[in-house]
């Protein structure tokens, strides 16, 4: 299914289950022009089928959306290390997308409504350049029909039909309205969104073990042996994809 | 341990009794150079007379991963499935203590973690280790500073010295199927001998040596340095400043093994394939949207001493580092990483 003109989401039935958890990924090959990462967007309470949400970027991602629907494709994983949902039980859990980084959060957004009793609010914030750009536009208004769901979305760039706020995705968090202190925040997006939010998450008092990052790396092998994903002592492939803000704050520039 | 001398005459017999049970690797010297050298019944009458000289050289040019984590390796196909690897017995006759390193650092990364790498492990286990001795370290030797000694004191099949062309072993268990494929070659030794004497007379001058050449010891906490030191622009563009970004350092490097995986078409399927990498490719860090957090050359080429002399350490307990020179000496804008590390 087409979300915007250049996101697509597809629906993957695998030969054999491939029991990922949110937050993990999985290496899938589109055969004769290569593999890359991505992380399952659907819920992991349903295994049968899996979903992906994928931005056509480069060459892999190219030949996936020349597929036709019923074509092979091949899927190694799961690899990575999970969202610690065990960790997030009892508290408000704050969450932040940008562009197509809402896909990998939706597979949390899903796991936690799931079990909406083992967690406290979930705010969903959310933003894309335009209204065009927006993934997930026909599930939004069911998601925020859930109980105990806050749901507020932005674009960078509105058009007539547009009622909501303008402006990067951070206009959408002058007011948090969660204990910051005790909070858990999830952040996903463009390195230069995740960059700001993050800033914003720090000063507003979210601490930096609560702070979930989705840190983009080449990740190749899965396996952490190839090396191509290592950001400072992590391997992102193996210690991530989302590491904490207490993981990274004293590298370098993470957010590149 | 067992002791045994083979006395120079009787080199040549072992030799060809040895590739009845085994693909038999050599070192020898060619322009100046010592390199790995695939032993053919055909060239055993001169070969002996090469292999014995070349012993008492340092490394070979070529790395030993070569023939552990090969250059290139089909790993997977599609619909048929690789079989898995099978390798038939491989002697490496010859191979120093740095390279001996170097191979306990694939280990941990390829043979021991979570995920073993079949390929790797195959040859790695139908592979025997000579490890001989160094007596003759040269300018561009380093293992005394990363805690080497040029002699094996552990690891390996037999430990050899070449005295007065006589070849000394000792062989632990794993090695007993060596003097076994001809034990009326071998004379056990036992306790002191003149060849044992001489032997460690050479391995304490070896290691004088080598400490001579390499009298500062690296700053202790050379992680620590090297963290310190990542952001610091001036200093690598200073040692940088003759890179001509070959690879040749990486390609050369024992310990390095990052690698790259490929696909190919088939008319019906996909083969991958596993090659060499290199992480002061520009394209080594980038993502699918483009973004690059070493697009610089300059921030690629700290990060391989960020890589090697810090994470690894923290990561690993080792430098993935053995002293062993040979991105120096291939390299063409004669940066000597002694250098760099030594102003850390």
């Amino acid at each position: 299914m087409d979300e915007t003109p250049n996101i697509r989401t597809f629906v993957l039935k695998p030969e054999q289950e491939i029991p990922f958890l949110a937050g993990q990924f999985v290496e899938l090959t589109v055969p004769g022009f290569g593999e890359a990462p991505f992380t399952p967007s659907s819920s992991h309470f349903r295994r049968e089928t899996f979903e992906m949400t994928i931005m056509k970027v480069g060459r892999a991602t190219g030949a996936l959306f020349s597929l036709q629907p019923g074509d092979v494709v091949g899927a190694r994983g799961p690899f990575g290390t999970p969202y610690p949902l065990q960790r997030f039980e009892g508290k408000d859990i704050y969450i932040v997308g940008g562009g197509v980084g809402l896909a990998p959060l939706r597979a949390l957004f899903l796991a936690l409504t799931h079990e909406p009793d083992k967690y406290g609010r979930i705010f969903l914030r959310y933003g894309a350049r335009t209204p065009q750009d927006i993934v997930y536009r026909s599930l939004i208004p069911e998601w925020q029909k859930i109980p105990k769901v806050d749901l507020d979305l932005s674009v960078d760039v509105s058009d007539e039909k547009w009622m909501k706020r303008v402006g990067v995705v951070t206009c959408l968090m002058d007011d948090i309205p969660c204990d910051e202190k005790k909070s858990i925040a999830v952040v996903c997006g463009p390195p230069i969104m995740m960059k700001f939010v993050n800033q914003r998450l720090v000063d507003a008092g979210f601490q930096a073990e609560n702070i979930y990052l989705s840190m983009e790396t080449n990740m190749s092998c899965g396996v952490g042996q190839c090396r191509h994903c290592r950001l400072g002592p992590y391997l992102t492939c193996k210690d991530g994809p989302v590491l904490t803000w207490a993981q990274i704050k004293d590298i370098e520039n993470p957010f590149v | 341990m067992s002791r045994y001398l083979l006395a120079k005459s009787s080199v040549h017999q072992w030799l060809s009794k040895l590739l009845a049970r085994y693909t038999v690797y050599v070192p020898t010297e060619r322009d100046g150079q010592t390199h790995w050298h695939l032993l053919d019944p055909r060239d055993l009458e001169e070969t002996p007379d090469r292999v014995a000289p070349a012993q008492r050289r340092i490394r070979a040019s070529e790395p030993v991963k070569s023939f552990m984590f090969q250059p290139r390796q089909r790993v997977a196909g599609f619909p048929e499935p690789l079989p898995l690897p099978e390798s038939a017995p491989r002697l490496l006759l010859g191979v120093k203590n740095c390279d001996l390193a170097a191979l306990r650092v694939h280990d941990k990364i390829l043979g021991e973690g979570e995920f073993k790498d079949p390929f790797y492990v195959s040859l790695r286990e139908s592979t025997k280790l000579v490890v001989a001795d160094c007596p003759a370290p040269e300018q561009s030797c380093f293992c005394n500073l990363l805690g080497l000694t040029p002699f094996a004191k552990e690891g390996g099949d037999a430990a050899l010295s070449v005295i007065d062309g006589d070849w000394i072993f000792e062989v632990g268990q794993t090695g007993q199927e060596l003097v076994d494929t001809a034990p009326e070659l071998f004379t056990r030794l036992a306790g002191e001998t003149t060849e044992t004497k001489k032997r460690d007379e050479e391995r304490s001058a070896a290691v004088a040596a080598l400490n001579m050449t390499n009298a500062r010891p690296w700053n202790p906490d050379l992680p620590g340095a090297i963290a310190a030191k990542l952001a610091d622009d001036s200093f690598w563009r200073k040692h940088a400043k003759t890179c001509v970004e070959c690879y040749g350092c990486l390609m050369g490097c024992p310990t390095c093994y990052c690698f790259l995986l490929y696909d190919q078409a088939k008319e019906k399927g996909l083969d991958r394939t596993r090659v060499w990498d290199a992480c002061y490719e520009a394209a080594y860090a980038r993502v699918g949207g483009g973004a690059n957090p070493r697009a610089e050359f300059i921030r690629r080429f700290a990060n391989r001493f960020d890589c090697k002399w810090n994470q690894f350490k923290r990561d690993h307990g080792v430098y993935s580092c053995t002293g062993c020179g040979r991105c120096f000496k291939a390299c063409m804008g004669k940066i000597d990483i002694r250098t760099v590390l030594g102003e850390l």
